[in-house]
């Protein structure tokens, strides 16, 4: 371990680190999910972990914070070396960790939640109420933190602040290292500043931060130091100050990515989706858009603003209450997702694990789920047929699975994603609406979607984009449509989008009126 | 950032193969021991016997595995075979049915019941459990109002063909039990709407998304159900001879019993009907084998309690290994 140490020393690690982890290695069966990794993380320190999906990121922190047993390799902590049999056994040594899928109580409030577990006692081992909201207050102070009551019932906060009742919790611990796993994947602009704000003030207090995450700028903004990894192993570490993305990038993928957003221009042609005063209340009022073969329509907006609901409506999950729908020219009554597939709308959700994908169901029932009557014979299903409409979709995708009898919950983010953009393509779809086609998956699997999106416009499809990653709907889009809180505010072709212009109608400031009211 | 694990193949298939041969295993040893106990155990006459008694809840079983399969239940098919049994006699007797019209009759209703428990479930999104539980009362109430508890007796001597007849040396229901096992099997297992069933138990929002036809397909079940419980009652009814009110009481416990002993999860997404018939006769056989060594009914309560509970805990321990290993 002392070489590793030293080999960071020289690389300007600081004298004394909080967390050191050396020559962890771990294996799972039939795979190994890393080798000989260590890094180190100083008190104050904010240090990236960098990789693709799959590459051990969520292995190693799940090490650290006591969910696995590490094969071989130590933990130290502050100078001691640090056994975890448990999660437990992390916390009460100072590791909190904030998953992407936040662990609350949804119906308890801020304060209970902070203090689960570990909540004040008053005379007799009853809970001290008062104590509990006085702590809380008090930790909301440190943050300054003013729009947050201990009372409020957690189930009725926003996801930012859902995160922020996870940070309470962690400092209630007196955690001196929080480990965050991509923190940012479901935060507003907003909340991501104020996260920003919030981490900057913990690491003002010497606190150890590990932060994943998938966003390139977020690291150049927060971080001190980045160790990336790829298949497990560690590629490298460096100072922040001293890379750039494209080092980054290229360590992370070990190839250079073409360009980040390869939009073709295409010949537009006829209008395949025609909606007119489509209304579904509260969040879809009058809405009237036309998307055209070949088209790639961005819809930009804040989260919560009405796109996916107006997608859901379009797809029939919550069918309109009125207004006109037409699909290549023709009306149509849509009451039911399996209509809208019977008219070619393929819909891929936003929330993948949910509603896009069935988790305990094998890569080859995935893919088949939405094409099913194409494979099947009088209602039999021909499983050579399905075998090779799902060989067909890994081979073309390139879905890294070890068999198409995987179950896909065991695949990556990434990989996942694409097993549900396969099973839509499958369909011959005329329309095709992405709902954030590529939240939370990694650079690599991020750019290959974006070139399938190309090429698929030039084939005609017809595609209706929602994403809530500006770069991305400026970057794909042959025009922007923006939505704030239910309406369509503002249109913008590809020359007049600019972060600028799109980033004010969303937000409803002045600006707006730069692009034409829709 | 699931970890990739590739040799990790589909695990549900496997487990239930396990589970299944697991049941079978437990199966042969407890028909050996019980042989060995008593001499008239393990005749053919005994098990055929035993085969015709099994019938009315085996085919009650088929579309509970269904039901089950997408994560719901029907607490309502041994009502609904009593109010068929008393619509077959009261179309008969009260009404002048001609006996067929009476039988095709009982079963369509059974086939309404069922969807009227289909279209609250899928157009008032009333939970399975509370929608079944109220027709259970309901259906037994109707069964008793209109029979005013009169029995109907007197069928032609025809009509006892399907529940005490012979068709080559193997008793006339368990033939119509052997097809639907065969017709029941290969839905589930061959055909799409098999599939849905097993995407609606695993992940309901994502069926639907998928623009599978989710409420269709549970319409359809529980109206299989109910029109297997129509034809559940025309066997029961011809077997016994007599038609009452209280037919099929309690049968819903011993379906279910049935279903989850045979490796079908109650939360859904995971079962085989090759597993609901091993779980079906097995505690035929136990409460046969147990009653013909002279133990006593209750007793024969208990151990089927406890072996119910016991492969419920093995199959869990196997899921759990499972989790584990992942």
């Amino acid at each position: 371990m002392s070489d590793a140490r030293n080999a960071l020393m020289r690389e300007g690690g600081p004298a004394a680190p909080l967390l050191a982890v050396a020559g962890i290695e771990k294996s799972f069966p039939g795979v190994r999910a890393l080798s000989g990794v260590s890094f180190e993380v100083a008190p104050g320190e904010v240090h990236a972990l960098l990789g693709e999906n799959g590459a051990g990121k969520s292995t190693l922190i799940k090490i650290i914070s006591g969910v696995y047993r590490p094969d071989a390799g130590t933990i130290h902590l502050d100078g001691r070396p640090l056994r975890l049999d448990s999660p437990d056994d992390a916390r009460r040594a100072g590791i909190a960790t904030i998953y992407q899928e936040l662990l609350l109580f949804r119906d308890l409030t801020v304060a209970e939640n902070v203090f689960m577990g570990h909540a004040p006692r008053g005379r007799g081992g009853r809970l001290d109420w008062k104590a509990m909201a006085a702590k809380t207050e008090a930790l909301l102070a440190t943050l300054e933190i003013v729009d947050l009551a201990p009372s409020r019932v957690v189930g009725s906060l926003s996801v930012g602040n859902r995160q922020r009742v996870e940070i309470l919790r962690a400092l209630s611990q007196d955690a001196q290292l929080l480990i965050m796993d991509e923190p940012t994947a479901a935060l507003t602009e907003y909340d991501v500043t104020r996260l920003f704000d919030i981490v900057r003030r913990l690491k003002s207090r010497g606190v150890g931060i590990i932060y994943i995450s998938h966003r390139m700028d977020e690291i150049f903004q927060l971080a001190d130091r980045v160790t990336v990894l790829r298949d497990g192993a560690q590629v490298g570490t460096r100072r922040v100050a001293e890379t750039s993305s494209a080092e980054l990038v290229q360590m992370m993928v070990g190839r250079q990515i073409e360009s980040l957003f390869p939009k073709v221009a295409v010949a537009v042609g006829a209008p395949v989706l025609e909606v007119r005063d489509l209304v579904r209340r509260p969040m879809t009022r009058r809405i009237s858009l036309t998307v055209r073969a070949g088209e790639i329509l961005g819809l930009a907006g804040l989260v919560g603003s009405g796109r996916s609901e107006l997608a859901r409506t379009i797809f029939g999950v919550t069918p309109a209450e009125s207004g006109e729908i037409l699909v290549s020219g023709e009306p149509v009554q849509i009451r039911a997702p399996s209509r809208a597939r019977a008219l070619g709308i393929a819909y891929v959700p936003e929330d993948r694990a949910t509603q896009g994908l069935v988790r305990p169901m094998n890569v080859r029932e995935n893919f088949s789920l939405a094409s099913l009557a194409r494979v099947a014979r009088f209602g039999f299903i021909d499983s050579a047929a399905e075998t090779r409409l799902a060989e067909t979709g890994v081979a073309r995708f390139r879905v890294r699975a070890g068999s198409l009898d995987q179950v896909v919950g065991r695949l990556s983010g990434g990989n996942q994603q694409k097993i549900v953009l396969g099973k839509w393509l499958a369909n011959q779809p005329k329309l095709l609406i992405l709902d954030e086609p590529t939240r939370g998956i990694d650079v690599g699997a991020k750019a290959e979607i974006h070139r399938l999106m190309c090429e698929l416009a030039a084939q005609g499809l017809a595609i209706l984009m929602i994403s809530s990653e500006l770069p991305e709907v400026l970057g794909m889009s042959d025009r922007v449509l923006v939505m704030r809180e239910g309406r369509l505010v503002a249109e913008f072709s590809r020359a007049e989008a600019t972060p600028e212009a799109v980033g004010a109608a969303m937000m409803g400031s002045q600006g707006a009126d730069a692009g034409r009211a829709a | 950032m699931a970890v990739l694990a590739p040799e990790v193949r589909s695990a549900a298939p496997r487990w239930l193969i396990r589970h299944e041969t697991l049941l079978v295993a437990i199966l042969l040893v407890a028909l050996v021991i019980l042989g060995l106990f008593n001499e008239r155990f393990l005749t053919v006459d005994n098990l055929l016997n035993q085969g015709r008694l099994m019938t009315e809840v085996g085919l009650l079983a088929l579309p509970m595995t269904f039901i089950i399969i997408t994560g719901g239940i029907d607490l309502s098919v041994g009502s609904i075979v009593g109010l068929c049994a008393i619509m077959l006699g009261y179309s008969w007797k009260n009404l002048g049915f001609p006996l067929p019209l009476a039988i095709a009759f009982a079963i369509g209703v059974g086939g309404v019941a069922g969807f009227v428990n289909g279209l609250l479930i899928t157009r008032v999104r009333v939970p399975p459990l509370i929608m079944t539980i109220a027709t259970l009362a309901l259906y037994r109430g109707l069964a008793e109002g209109i029979s005013q508890a009169r029995s109907v007796r007197n069928y032609p001597e025809w009509f006892f063909y399907t529940g005490q007849g012979e068709w080559l040396g193997v008793p006339v229901q368990l033939w119509i039990l052997l097809v639907g096992i065969i017709v029941a099997g290969i839905a589930l297992d061959r055909t799409t709407f098999g599939r849905t069933l097993y995407a609606i138990g695993n992940n309901e929002t994502a069926a639907r998304f998928s623009g599978l036809p989710v409420d269709r397909v549970k319409l359809v079940v529980y109206t299989l159900s109910g029109l297997a419980a129509g034809l559940s009652a025309w066997v029961l009814v011809s077997r016994v001879t007599t038609t009452r009110s209280d037919m099929g009481s309690g049968y819903e416990l011993d379906v279910i019993a049935a279903v989850v002993l045979g490796g079908t999860s109650i939360f859904g997404g995971v079962g085989t009907i090759w597993g609901t018939v091993v779980g079906l006769v097995m505690i035929q056989l136990l409460k046969n084998g147990l009653a013909l060594t002279g133990v006593k009914g209750d007793a024969t309560i208990i151990v089927i309690g406890a072996v119910l509970i016991a492969s419920t805990l093995i199959a869990s321990s196997l899921h759990g290994r499972r989790e584990v290993a992942g």
